[in-house]
């Protein structure tokens, strides 16, 4: 039998947020460790093995929730105890852990010794657990600020690069903008409903019944979150953002605070609005259509592969909106799914690509790779298989996220939006396939001496573990589809389903 | 045969051998000197030839259906298993791939100079993926290797390519791609809506197959992301554009494999899917109008633009594009002569065609020229590759005797009686390809020897007959004796053909979508 939890107890909500507080002290304890120890890349590395045991420290107070399969006793309060919120949050340790180990040897090698980058990291990642597994709209909003604030200062980490700092000041002034959205969002639907509960919400909030407060909060909210996950019109920040700031860093926001952004849509969507799914149903789906073809085309003229990535990265918040479209358990399970595959593939090439500009990875273009594929074979096929999971190629978990979102779609019979997900795809093999094309195909070019590249130990282990991983639940998907999809059966289970959906 | 076939469990473990043979083939080339890798790579695709080859004992033409099948779970919650078995069409299918890969291989001993291990693992890998296309059984499983084809491909083409190689490439692997992954749509709309109806979510071939009729007013769109997706592969005239480029761009085992297997797999999706499932669509007027229109089109069209190429390869390139109109045409006869005619068509190109791009490669590793002019007079200096060559040229434009002309006067015959206006134009190809031809092969092999740097070329090497002489033999076989094969594909060709005839609007169609669903996966709808 699985224990519960009474959350309206110190004791109850203390356990149930065992992960977060476990990774906040710890959080703590390395910002104190770097406060004696600031000096040496030695210090720097030091906060970083510490991070990491924090980060598996956090992990296993989840696994011991998740193992348990702990739920909450009656109407859950501020936090969600289900199987969506650990999977999630097991997800955003482990991207959390994988930027760790990519930053080891990137932040000596750019001179960037500060350790105060792991304890921010850490802050971030706890944030983030927050974020996803709130069960009330302040939760949201907390685990939200605690996430970006931490996010802010490591976007600007690289004190010396002009870009750097843009990016920080850039993503600090619009994060606040779309906080303030979210916020008033907030503001509208307590008014409305007289509750910030998730669940409550859900319940005042019945089908037929939507007061015109209510859709305004929630057009709100929705615009706050277009703005964390980047959505098109709301993207306009994050190329140069993602652009300047130090690449794990990049690689971070690209997948830990999309996943986080992601699944607590998909939480706020699916508990508290499914009696609003014809307000929220339309708004999304036009979001998905605009953000997959607007994404997709811009990144097919970029020169620089760091900025082809942002731009991708953009794209794919088109497709996992696609996948929050249906509204469905099926659909949460495809978000999941897609936030795993994403979230591998994309730390994997952002952590090649830091391997490859020794000289600042804002220089790596589709020209500089020439070759490479001789002079490197194993960062070139590492970066191969990730093009090709982006693409969604059969083989790869690319592939298995983008059939289970298909199929999300397509089960209620909506083949249109199927269709320019699909059309939208092709459109990013004009992008992703030079990569290959020239690591492979064009020549070394002539009279440079080779780059230089260089992968750390812990970041090639973390490279490599995360393609293997990419091919393996390629071929073999079982295991992670069934996760997924049991995930996101135990999700939203207090709320009545809206009729004849 | 059989008796010692049956002895040794071939039936059980035949066909998984023949997908995980090659793929286990490519690691001992990857770790293995430079040197050794084209060894190994011939080693491995004859070892599978030859096991291949009792397929052809063990495949009983006596029983209709699915033979040597097996099936294991894979994602079983989404009614996706690895599900594989042949019938006489695959099994052709399968032999003639299998006998393309040492050839071609063999083929590309001194064609390919540099990078070796990459280029053999690669067309092992990709021998694979050929191969798990034409055994499929899931469709699912029929996607994934119709994909995982593509990157092999799209690699030999890119790096061992003629000098546009890297926009031949891209533009095949763009073409492709985009007609594949709007199938993937269809298929899962197809499946979606059976599983609506049925109660059961499943992509097996069986499934599908017998109700596809359930699939309601949206038939006409799958038809048609189903029929694109395998134009482009065939390619249907207007979809052909990236075949002139890739095929001549292409090193010479590339060609070889896009001519003799991969275009092949275009027509085996249309015989085996996107008509059996939807044939009400595919062989309504309007469209079975299109299509033959089509198919007529790209017979003349790639005749004529054949006769007009400067470039050797080009020339063979497009006489592709009119021979794969003979075989839609075929398909689109509703007869059984019409059919195995396609078929025969089919496994007859994938002979001189084959045969054809192996010879431009060996005349190219000799002059470093692909251009017609460069030649002229060789007969007297190569005679022995002369004669392969017009023996060849002859069976590729259907002289009676040889390959070509039993698939393409079969398929004439049977389409005659649906179609007499279209195949009377058709006919005129057969003339057109005799055009192109042999004017081709009067300036490259007679006229006179003007050109003083062909006068010490060498004759054709031990290897290079060996390559060459087997397919020679099956274009003769073909040509005097095709009972045997014929025989094999006959009841999958009735099959199809029982399939085409107008039946009564099922009234299932009508309530779909009204009974409840089971499986697990299924019902985490909410």
């Amino acid at each position: 039998m699985s224990p519960s939890l009474d959350l309206s107890t110190p004791s109850g909500i203390a356990l149930a947020l065992l992960p977060e507080l476990v990774l906040s002290a710890c959080a703590l304890v390395v910002l104190l460790v770097v406060a004696w120890r600031h000096q040496t890349a030695e210090d720097s590395r030091l906060a970083g093995w510490l991070s990491l045991a924090s980060l598996v420290l956090s992990g296993a107070a989840l696994a011991g929730l998740w193992a348990r399969g702990v739920h909450a006793a009656g109407l859950p309060f501020m936090i969600a105890l289900d199987d969506f919120r650990y999977a999630g949050a097991a997800l955003v340790l482990l991207l959390a852990a994988g930027t760790v180990l990519l930053s080891l040897a990137y932040l000596p090698r750019e001179q960037m010794l500060a350790p105060e980058y792991y304890p921010l990291t850490l802050l971030a990642t706890a944030g983030m657990l927050f974020f996803l597994g709130a069960e009330d709209l302040i939760v949201v909003f907390l685990g939200l600020e605690v996430m970006s604030v931490a996010v802010y200062v490591l976007a600007g980490y690289d004190r010396r690069s002009a870009f750097s700092a843009e990016a920080a000041l850039k993503y600090f002034l619009i994060g606040a903008f779309a906080s303030g959205f979210l916020l008033y969002g907030i503001a509208l639907v307590y008014g409305a409903t007289g509750t910030t509960n998730l669940g409550a919400i859900g319940g005042q909030l019945v089908a037929g019944r939507m007061p015109l407060l209510g859709s305004l909060g929630l057009g709100l909210l929705l615009i706050g979150f277009g703005f964390k996950i980047a959505a098109v019109p709301f993207h306009m920040w994050a190329p140069d953002v993602y652009d300047g700031s130090p690449t794990p860093v990049t690689g971070f926001m690209a997948t830990g605070v999309k996943t986080a952004a992601f699944l607590s849509l998909v939480r706020v969507l699916y508990e508290a609005f499914p009696g609003a799914i014809g307000v929220w149903q339309p708004i999304v789906g036009w979001l998905a259509v605009i953000t997959m073809v607007v994404g997709n085309l811009i990144a097919l003229s970029q020169k620089t592969l760091k900025r082809m990535l942002a731009y991708s990265s953009v794209a794919h918040a088109g497709y996992l909106l696609a996948a929050v479209w249906p509204g469905t358990r099926l659909s949460a399970g495809a978000v999941l799914l897609y936030l795993f595959a994403y979230g591998l593939t994309t730390l994997a090439a952002f952590g090649i690509l830091a391997a490859m500009g020794r000289e600042g990875e804002r220089d790596v273009t589709y020209d500089s790779i020439a070759g490479m594929g001789q002079s490197h074979p194993w960062l070139a096929f590492g970066m191969s298989v990730c093009m090709l999971s982006l693409l969604g190629f059969p083989g790869t978990v690319g592939f298995i996220g983008k059939w289970y979102i298909l199929s999300s779609i397509v089960s209620l019979g909506q083949g249109p939006l199927a269709v320019i997900l699909v059309l939208a795809s092709v459109l990013s093999a004009g992008y992703y396939l030079p990569v290959i094309m020239s690591m492979y195909m064009r020549p070394a070019p002539a009279g440079e001496p080779v780059r230089a590249t260089f992968l750390a130990r812990a970041a090639g282990v973390a490279v490599a573990v995360s393609v293997v991983a990419i091919l393996v639940f390629g071929v073999w998907p079982t295991g992670a589809v069934n996760a997924a999809g049991a995930s996101a059966g135990t999700l939203a289970q207090t709320v009545t389903p809206v009729a004849g959906r | 045969m059989t008796d010692f076939l049956t002895s040794i469990g071939y039936g059980q473990w035949i066909l998984h051998a023949l997908l995980v043979l090659p793929l286990v083939g490519v690691l001992p080339i990857l770790f293995a000197p430079e040197a050794a890798a084209k060894k190994i790579a011939l080693a491995v695709t004859t070892l599978v030839f030859v096991l291949s080859a009792g397929l052809w004992w063990a495949y009983d033409p006596a029983v209709p259906g699915m033979q040597l099948t097996s099936l294991a779970p894979w994602l079983p919650q989404w009614g996706i298993n690895y599900s594989v078995g042949i019938d006489g069409i695959s099994l052709v299918m399968v032999l003639l791939t299998t006998l393309l890969m040492p050839l071609s291989v063999l083929g590309s001993f001194r064609y390919i100079t540099r990078r070796e291990r990459g280029f053999y693992a690669l067309l092992l890998a990709l021998e694979t993926g050929m191969l798990g296309v034409f055994v499929a059984l899931d469709l699912f499983v029929f996607y994934v290797f119709f994909e995982v084809m593509l990157i092999p491909m799209y690699f030999i083409i890119g790096i061992w390519g003629g000098t546009n190689r890297l926009y031949a490439a891209i533009k095949f692997f763009v073409y492709t791609f985009a007609g594949s992954i709007l199938m993937l749509v269809a298929l899962l709309v197809m499946v979606f809506r059976i599983a609506d109806a049925t109660g059961t979510l499943s992509f097996a071939y069986d499934h599908l197959l017998s109700h596809a009729n359930l699939v309601g007013p949206v038939a006409p769109w799958l038809f048609l992301a189903f029929a694109v997706a395998f134009a482009i592969k065939v390619p249907v005239f207007p979809f052909h554009t990236w075949l002139p480029d890739a095929h001549v761009e292409a090193p010479t085992a590339g060609s070889v494999l896009l001519a003799g297997v991969m275009l092949k797999i275009g027509t085996y999706g249309f015989l085996r899917f996107a008509v059996p499932f939807f044939p009400d669509v595919a062989m309504g007027p309007a469209m079975s109008k299109v299509i033959v229109a089509l198919a007529v089109i790209g017979i003349i069209y790639g005749a004529l633009v054949a006769m007009v190429q400067p470039d050797f390869k080009k020339l063979v390139a497009y006489s592709s594009v009119s021979h794969l109109g003979f075989v839609m045409l075929g398909l689109w006869a509703g007869t059984v002569q019409g059919v195995q005619g396609a078929l025969v068509v089919m496994i007859s190109h994938g002979f001189s065609t084959g045969a054809l791009f192996l010879i431009i490669g060996m005349m190219y590793e000799r002059r470093h020229s692909r251009l017609i002019e460069a030649y002229g007079g060789i007969a007297r200096v190569v005679p022995v590759l002369s004669l392969l060559l017009t023996f060849t040229a002859l069976a590729s434009i259907g002289l009676p005797g040889l390959s070509g002309f039993v698939g393409e006067f079969l398929s004439l015959l049977g389409a005659f009686e649906a179609h007499p206006v279209a195949t009377i134009i058709a006919t005129t190809g057969v003339i057109f390809a005799a055009a192109y031809m042999l004017w081709a092969l009067q300036r490259i092999i007679f006229n006179r020897l003007d050109n003083p740097e062909n006068e010490g070329l060498p004759d054709l090497s031990a290897r290079e007959l060996t390559v060459l002489l087997p397919l020679v033999a099956g274009m003769l076989w073909l040509g005097l004796y095709p009972a045997p094969v014929l025989r094999r594909m006959e009841p999958a060709a009735k099959a199809y053909v029982d399939l085409l005839q107008p039946r009564a609007a099922s009234p299932a169609a009508t309530t779909a979508g009204t009974v409840p669903v089971t499986p697990a996966a299924w019902e985490t709808r909410r």
